[in-house]
């Protein structure tokens, strides 16, 4: 009971500041009680910023021990997801968060417990109808560099910077393109 | 794809020109090349106009400029040109839409609009190349990049002159939707475009796809050159660098330099407002992106 207490508190906390991040908001609540497993299963991310959390929800829900926390969010949710070691007492499962009213409208956000560990973080319901609640999910978020680089960098034709000047171009990679030629 | 390059507004434009749409009876091939030579020739005096015209106009730089006139109290803004007149206005309204971030005015109150202006050349400059029948081409102008259409060499065999009548049925450089689903079937065809590391500007810190529905963007930086940012009072030191994706160059490069200025509120209220895809590198080496942003990394 402690550990699942333990584990609750835990799942709060992350995903305060996971609602924190979603909503631009700091100071939402205080506690986020969970509801009984849902079914488990598609775990959409909705509206994520980063758009590349992945769960490794493992089929073979009795394993316990290895679990492949492969998220890769660059949120503030990141560093706090491994801090719930439950002992086996959580079934695998999509838990429910409670739907909580902001003002920016209702957000809702799922933890997918995978192995005994949360594995996701997962907001499912952001924002109400109105423009400024979808507005308020365009906010710029926190990003790792690797997701905003590139696989192939060698098409590239065009290089965007703060503007240079005639003599910084000399010295700027956009120079050394337009030397070569290159067209992408 | 031929790269052009001329000097003009102190920086270096960097041009690339796809193959023009030929539409004489020419019917040796030595013929045609010769033809879409000498519309490079014309299409790149254009472009070198349009910025030259603006820059004679609007540089502080040159003593003889109408806007130095107008800074030295020799001319009143109200007795200027309608182009000046006009250019003020319209940085005005950009100075209400970034709730004063952008600011037409150097501190000392003199008139600069080079804030604008460079991106009203750059859309000027496409808007005359794209009249000489070049529907797929770039135009880099110290960083800031205006795309249209997508690259000859990229568009894949017969979608290659459908995707160009869709680019040139946008009719100018703002782009449209028009080329949208050919884009979005193909898997992001476009211009694939790097963004400068503001701390090793050796390197890339991304790599993105400019497409016919967000063509444009443009990059400030609190590090080089930015003499032609000022940061109202209080204004933070939060941003190295802001990259601004948008479907129009004069947007991009508005809400880059506000961005930079007015930081992480400007960020806030910008992205609310514009159909953006806005990437910042914090003063602590940070990155920060909307949720438009990762959708145009090059895969």
């Amino acid at each position: 009971m402690r550990a699942r207490s333990a584990f609750f508190a835990g799942a709060g906390s992350v995903a305060i500041i996971a609602i924190g991040w979603q909503a631009g908001v700091g100071t939402l609540v205080s506690s986020l009680p969970t509801s009984a497993p849902a079914a488990s299963g598609t775990t959409a991310s909705a509206g994520t910023a980063a758009g590349t959390t992945t769960a490794g929800n493992s089929a073979g829900a009795g394993t316990t021990g290895t679990t492949s926390n492969t998220s890769t969010s660059p949120s503030a949710a990141a560093p706090a997801a491994p801090a719930a070691p439950a002992t086996g007492t959580v079934a695998d499962g999509t838990y429910n968060g409670q739907t909580i009213n902001t003002r920016f409208g209702t957000v809702q956000v799922n933890a997918v417990i995978s192995g005994g560990v949360i594995t996701d973080v997962v907001a499912v319901k952001l924002t109400d109808q109105g423009r400024q609640s979808v507005n308020i999910s365009n906010q710029a978020a926190p990003m790792i560099r690797q997701e905003v680089l590139s696989a192939q960098s060698a098409k590239v034709s065009n290089i965007g910077g703060a503007t240079y000047t005639t003599q910084g171009y000399l010295m700027s990679l956009q120079s050394a393109l337009d030397a070569a030629g290159f067209t992408g | 794809m031929s790269v052009h390059s001329f000097e003009s507004m102190g920086t270096v434009v960097s041009v690339r020109l796809g193959t023009a749409e030929v539409n004489s009876g020419s019917e040796t091939h030595s013929e045609e090349s010769a033809l879409t030579a000498s519309r490079e020739v014309v299409a790149l005096a254009a472009a070198r106009q349009a910025f030259d015209a603006l820059n004679e106009r609007f540089s502080l730089y040159r003593e003889s400029s109408e806007i130095s006139q107008i800074a030295r109290g020799e001319l009143l803004l109200s007795d200027s040109s309608e182009r000046m007149r006009d250019a003020y206005a319209q940085a005005l309204l950009w100075r209400e839409a970034t709730n004063g971030a952008f600011t037409p005015h150097r501190p000392d109150g003199v008139l600069d609009l080079s804030g604008t202006i460079k991106a009203v050349a750059i859309a000027d400059a496409a808007a005359a190349i794209h009249a000489c029948g070049f529907t797929a081409f770039s135009i880099n102008a110290g960083g800031d990049i205006l795309t249209h259409g997508i690259p000859n060499d990229l568009a894949t065999g017969a979608g290659d002159s459908e995707a160009d009548a869709n680019a040139d049925a946008d009719g100018d450089a703002n782009g449209d939707a028009d080329g949208d689903a050919d884009a979005d079937a193909e898997n992001v065809r476009g211009w694939v475009t790097g963004i400068v590391d503001p701390q090793n500007r050796t390197e890339l810190l991304s790599v993105v796809t400019l497409t016919p529905e967000l063509p444009a963007m443009a990059t400030s930086g609190s590090a080089e050159r930015g003499d032609h940012i000022w940061a109202r009072p209080g204004a933070t030191n939060d941003f190295l660098q802001a990259t601004v994706i948008a479907a129009d160059i004069i947007t991009a490069d508005v809400c880059a330099t506000a961005i930079i200025a007015g930081g992480q509120e400007t960020l806030n209220h910008l992205t609310e407002q514009f159909e953006i895809a806005v990437l910042v590198v914090t003063a602590s080496g940070e990155l920060l992106a909307n949720p438009r942003f990762p959708a145009l990394v090059a895969r």
